[in-house]
């Protein structure tokens, strides 16, 4: 133990660093380094107080640009936030050339690895790399050799984790070399550091990251197949429940990139397309995040739903790019190690400028016998990670699991290593407002661009939240920090966009929305929808409710049981308050509740809210920032308010008024900020069409059949106010409340925004704008359907609407009115998924199960 | 002996396919005993996209795709192959044990084993005593060190096919169900000879029992299956001893019952297993039948397992639901 000579509040005077273990900021001196004793005293000048509050509005931050972390196997809490320390790792500018042109080293032999272990095969023929180490490892795809197509570099993006050993000096600890995370989170990381800590940073000359960026686009032009000058790039995801799909969507956004999942993509002609709105457009670059053997159903893992089949065939002819390509996480297996300062000769006549952490593969005898004996102080890894297959130290298992481990290694010794277990430095964290030492890995990123392998100045650190804990990783709650790579001089802010040559026309890019997109977007607005049609009824109902309980009129009560029906047909939640006793129906209480709260009861408010949600995150790139909080919020606010256990009826009011203030939030910045394209059209279309379904549903449920006088002035004054249209109504017909004329204003009357006439004229504007192959003077089925609704709409007057058929007492030609309406809403909502969301197409994999013979 | 072959398969869809991707290892391939004097695809609708290639394991390999609608896809190969039987009787008497074998296919010669391990910046304690032990090794092969660096690649890509591939994993169950045939120093060939027999013997063949997706434990424990499934435990058998083995797909004339006349289409696709024995190379064995392959053999391809060289494999967009029926017929021309 050793005190420190700075003396201040954060608690740095405690700031205990451990014998034996290197800390960043001593570096195995006596005296903190000079950089980190400016960056600690000008948080200590900043105080305890200050720095908490300056680590939650990181907090806030990061919650409200929705950066998260899913954690698998968690569907229910499945977005996790991600928690950033506001304490930076500073790298002097000195270590950060050694550690750069290491890195660069590296990432340039294993592309040379890569193109032989796929090409020519001659670190295999000259006994370089044994056979065993190669093909036994599941990341070397048989289908990929020879599938390497004519690049400079092959691998593009490449990424390690470094630790930094007790003597000082850095180690890689592992290779990422097929689809690595982890950069759009350290740019997040720095934008929200630069609004936290904006002083220091000023004061601290930072290298920025968006060079990086700039770097990582043209990376991937270059290798954009033909040569094209402005290829296609898309960045294929698994989709949002993936653990990083927050960075896909971010990268996708701040690159300007289509985000796709493997169903928006096809293969025809031996390239690969686009399925957008607009038919089917070429891509060129595939900027990958789904792991390689799931990116072709067809010539890899066949159970895939994530891949594009016939990809590897796009790629063998040429067609089209993927960084990093198919197979390339044969350079993750952990036993290359063991192999690398021997191949960095064989390659580059060079020793490796930063060691691996000491590697050896068991599928050799020697090394077997080395790693049995030593089996209590080495870590033992199987070179293929996967399900039930993960590191472990072998200091900590019990003699009957050592006996396991020994005999697994000894029947099929090539699958195993052992390495060296390192302690790594240590570095000051913020944890629970004192600065304590904790174990960290940096991991870093490289990218092939131009001549050069080219390092982001930064990177992505992760430090335990346990003191001494060196498994720092995010699926076991770990925490980020912010890396500083300081300057010697300021950088020059770098712009991502591109200069245009001179007199160059550029063309605006027409709209790709995917077809899982627009599907998204539609259900984004028909949720919302439904949301809100929901809260305004239950609003009136509670109202009505009160005022039962408080003047015990029996009309009231009449007027509420109506409500109740109708909020049952609306939420579509049979049977509800349509069969149920007298006594269900007067103390309505439970089922208020379970309408608002229950999250497994199809057609609660939650349940809307969560669906709401969930499409939106579907397509978290598409959303601007001020648009994504308060999607952010509407679901957050709501969670927070109902997740309250005692849910009272008296509560319910203040916060429906507060889901009502966010959905209004949403649709405001949506109409302004929303260009009047595709994306557009596909919200709209959903809201219209849901508004429209919610609208007769009120409207058949309470007014179809006739009720005496004073019972229907009171219910068709609470359809006014449920449809918002209370105000309107008595500014054009003055203090007269009658059925014809509440149904020429919400039926008929198309300058009214809550009117059905409105909804339908919006629809027919809406689809006869979308995209499609038509032909000349042709509608569309769904143009047809719709035109249909509106014209049949408008042919009838409200006279004939309400004669009431004096046996059964219910308004005939209304009734009609509405259900054929409703039909042809529902069909054309089913065309226009036919005709746009082609992506729900499923595939099946067609194969003869069994080689039958005869004999 | 020269046959035709004519392999159909036939899907028919319940509700159209917009787009179907497929792979096929349907084209005899060329090797010693083998040649294909021709061999063509007949595809109906024709397929809009259509290419040819050479796999990894040196297979032909098309990949085609029907772009149109359609309610039926027909896939027909119509192949005319010459069969050498050069398989010679005195391979069969060749006495190499299985342990030799195991020995050479254990062994680095290009460069020696210890790649590696000297280049560890380890702080722990160097090994340099169990150098004895690898000197040793090194003699035994010295005979085969001198052979062509054609020879040495030959072990080296015989190699891949000991280890573990995706549907023949080795385990303790296989190893001990081969035990009986791996008797010390018994020449490699009779072991698997020894090893064929007992299949034989020991498994009934049931098509109804398994499908492509039984696991090879249940097949060792029930004791029934196909031929795919005989020669995956073969493979499965033989590697967990150390001995590299390999799958191979093809077709087998079958002889008409004695006075009835030959039915056309009656045949159908088969699998069988080969072994590596260094200096002779690649042996056929076919544990179904109990036989060395002779002429009436007709390869299609081979690799690990039968993921490797699935005749024919497609992803259909849409179809609703299939139905699949092949028909094979092989032909003796002469």
């Amino acid at each position: 133990m050793r005190n420190n000579s700075l003396a201040n509040d954060i608690g740095t005077q405690y700031y205990a660093t451990q014998l034996g273990i290197y800390d960043e900021m001593y570096a195995n001196k006596v005296k903190v380094l000079p950089y980190w004793e400016r960056f600690m005293a000008a948080l200590d000048s900043m105080g305890t107080e200050n720095l908490e509050l300056r680590r939650r509005e990181a907090q806030r931050l990061l919650r409200e640009n929705g950066v998260t972390y899913n954690v698998y196997g968690d569907s229910q809490n499945l977005t996790r936030p991600w928690r950033l320390d506001p304490v930076p790792l500073l790298i002097s500018s000195e270590e950060w050339v050694v550690i750069e042109s290491g890195l660069k080293q590296r990432a340039e032999l294993l592309d040379l690895i890569l193109k032989d272990i796929y090409g020519k095969q001659t670190l295999l023929k000259k006994g370089l790399l044994p056979p065993e180490l190669v093909y036994s490892h599941e990341g070397f795809l048989h289908p990929c050799l020879g599938a390497l197509q004519k690049q400079k570099r092959h691998l593009t993006i490449y990424s390690a984790n470094l630790a930094r050993g007790p003597s000082g000096r850095m180690w890689v600890l592992d290779d990422r070399a097929q689809a690595p995370s982890g950069s759009g989170y350290a740019l997040e990381n720095r934008t929200v550091m630069t609004r936290v800590l904006p002083d220091i940073f000023r004061q601290t000359q930072v290298h920025r990251l968006s060079g990086f960026f700039k770097s990582l686009h043209k990376g991937l032009v270059d290798i954009a197949p033909h040569k094209k000058e402005d290829p296609r790039i898309v960045i294929l995801t698994p989709g949002p429940l993936n653990e990083t799909y927050f960075e896909h969507a971010y990268l996708a956004a701040y690159l300007g990139y289509t985000l796709v999942q493997g169903g928006d993509l096809t293969v025809r002609d031996g390239k690969v397309w686009l399925k957008s709105l607009s038919g089917l457009q070429a891509v060129d670059v595939i900027l990958r995040r789904v792991d390689d053997s799931f990116c072709d159903p067809l010539a890899l893992r066949s159970e895939s739903k994530l891949g594009i089949a016939g990809l590897l065939e796009a790629v063998r002819r040429g067609n089209v790019a993927i960084a990093n390509p198919l197979g390339s996480s044969v350079l993750e297996n952990p036993a290359l190690m063991a192999f690398l300062p021997r191949l960095a000769r064989y390659f580059l006549n060079d020793d490796l400028k930063l060691p691996s952490i000491a590697t050896w593969w068991c599928g050799q005898s020697r090394e077997r016998d080395f790693v049995l004996q030593h089996l209590d102080s080495l870590v033992v890894k199987p070179i293929n990670r996967g399900y039930g297959n993960h590191a472990v130290f072998g200091g900590s298992l019990s003699s009957k699991e050592k006996e396991r481990l020994r005999s697994q290694i000894i029947a099929k010794p090539h699958l195993f290593i052992g390495q060296e277990q390192v302690s790594f430095s240590t570095l000051p964290a913020l944890i629970d407002n004192k600065i304590e030492p904790r174990n960290a890995v940096l991991r870093n990123f490289v990218v092939a661009s131009g001549h050069d392998y080219e390092v982001m100045p930064g990177g992505l650190t992760r430090v335990a939240r346990q003191k001494d804990n060196f498994i720092v990783s995010n699926q076991a709650g770990g925490i980020s920090k912010d890396t500083w790579v300081l300057a010697s001089e300021p950088d020059k802010p770098v712009t991502l966009w591109t200069q245009p040559r001179r007199n160059q026309l550029i063309d605006a890019e027409t709209d790709a929305l995917t077809s899982r997109a627009a599907d998204n977007l539609f259900w984004v607005g028909r949720h919302l929808e439904r949301t809100e049609a929901v809260t305004r009824l239950m609003r009136v109902i509670l109202v009505k409710y009160r005022e039962v309980f408080e003047f015990k009129d029996q009309h009231d009560e009449a007027c509420l049981h109506v409500l109740l029906r109708t909020l049952t047909q609306v939420t579509g939640t049979y049977p509800g308050f349509i069969k149920c006793d007298e006594q269900f129906i007067k103390v309505p209480d439970t089922e208020l509740i379970s309408l608002v709260k229950d999250v497994f009861r199809r057609g609660t408010l939650t349940a809307n809210v969560q669906a709401f949600f969930q499409a939106a995150f579907s397509i978290r790139d598409l959303w601007s920032q001020d648009t994504w909080r308060s999607v952010d919020n509407i679901q957050r606010r709501w969670q927070q308010r109902i997740s309250n256990v005692d849910l009272t009826i008296e509560q319910l009011p203040s916060h429906l008024d507060d889901l009502m203030t966010g959905i209004v939030a949403f649709t405001g910045l949506t109409s302004e900020s929303m260009t009047r394209e595709a994306s557009w059209l596909m919200l709209d279309s959903g809201r219209r069409i849901e508004r429209a379904l919610a609208l007769i549903s009120v409207l058949r449920s309470t007014l179809a059949s006739r009720h005496e006088e004073v019972l229907q002035t009171q219910v068709l004054e609470a359809v006014l106010v449920v449809t918002d249209s209370l105000t309107i109504y008595q500014r054009r017909y003055r203090s007269y409340i009658q059925l014809p004329l509440v149904l020429e204003l919400l039926l008929l009357d198309d300058a009214h925004p809550r009117s059905l006439a409105y909804q339908l004229q919006q629809l027919c504007i809406h689809i006869g704008a979308l995209p499609r192959s038509k032909r000349k003077g042709q509608l569309s089925a769904e143009e047809r359907l719709i035109l249909k609704a509106c014209t049949d709409l408008r042919l009838c007057n409200v006279q004939e609407l309400t004669q009431v058929n004096e046996d059964d007492g219910v308004y005939q030609k209304f009734e009609e009115l509405m259900s054929n309406t409703t039909d042809l809403l529902w069909q054309t909502s089913e065309l226009i998924a036919e005709a746009y969301f082609s992506h729900s197409q499923t595939s099946q994999l067609m194969v003869l199960n069994t080689a039958e013979d005869e004999l | 002996m020269k046959y035709r072959i004519t392999h159909s398969t036939l899907y028919d869809y319940s509700q159209s396919v917009g787009l179907c991707q497929n792979e096929a290892r349907l084209q005899p391939r060329n090797f010693w005993r083998q040649q294909a004097h021709s061999s063509h695809f007949e595809i109906t609708p024709s397929p809009t996209d259509f290419n040819e290639r050479t796999d990894f394991f040196g297979n032909r390999v098309t990949y085609f795709a029907v772009q149109k609608p359609h309610t039926k896809l027909l896939v027909t190969v119509i192949s005319e192959v010459t069969i050498f039987p050069k398989q010679n009787g005195l391979d069969l008497f060749n006495s190499m044990t299985w342990e030799q074998v195991v020995q050479i296919l254990q062994t680095n010669f290009s460069l020696n084993s210890q790649a590696g391990f000297s280049e560890q910046q380890s702080q722990s304690q160097s090994q340099s005593q169990s150098q004895s032990q690898s000197q040793s090794q090194s003699q035994s092969q010295s005979q085969s060190q001198s052979q062509s660096t054609e020879y040495a690649y030959e072990i080296l890509d015989a190699r891949q096919y000991v280890l573990d591939s995706p549907m023949v994993s080795v385990s303790a169950e296989l190893a001990e169900y081969a035990r009986l045939s791996f008797e010390p120093n018994r020449a490699l060939v009779d072991v698997v000879y020894d090893l064929m027999a007992r299949i034989y013997k020991d498994f009934t063949y049931d098509p109804t029992f398994t499908t492509i997706a039984t696991p090879l434990i249940e097949v060792l424990r029930f004791r029934r299956g196909v031929c795919q499934d005989f020669a995956h435990l073969a493979i499965g058998c033989l590697r967990s001893f150390g001995i590299a083995a390999r799958y191979v797909s093809g077709y087998v004339e079958t002889m008409p019952e004695p006075g009835k006349s030959r039915l056309v289409g009656a045949d159908a696709s088969h699998a069988w297993f080969s072994v590596y024995i260094p200096a002779i190379g690649w042996m056929d064995f076919d544990p179904t039948n109990n036989k060395v392959p002779h002429d009436q053999h007709i390869t299609l391809a081979w690799g690990r397992d039968f993921s490797d060289v699935t005749p024919l494999k497609g992803i259909a967009f849409g179809g609703g639901q299939h139905t699949l029926s092949v028909s094979v017929d092989v032909l003796r021309l002469a």
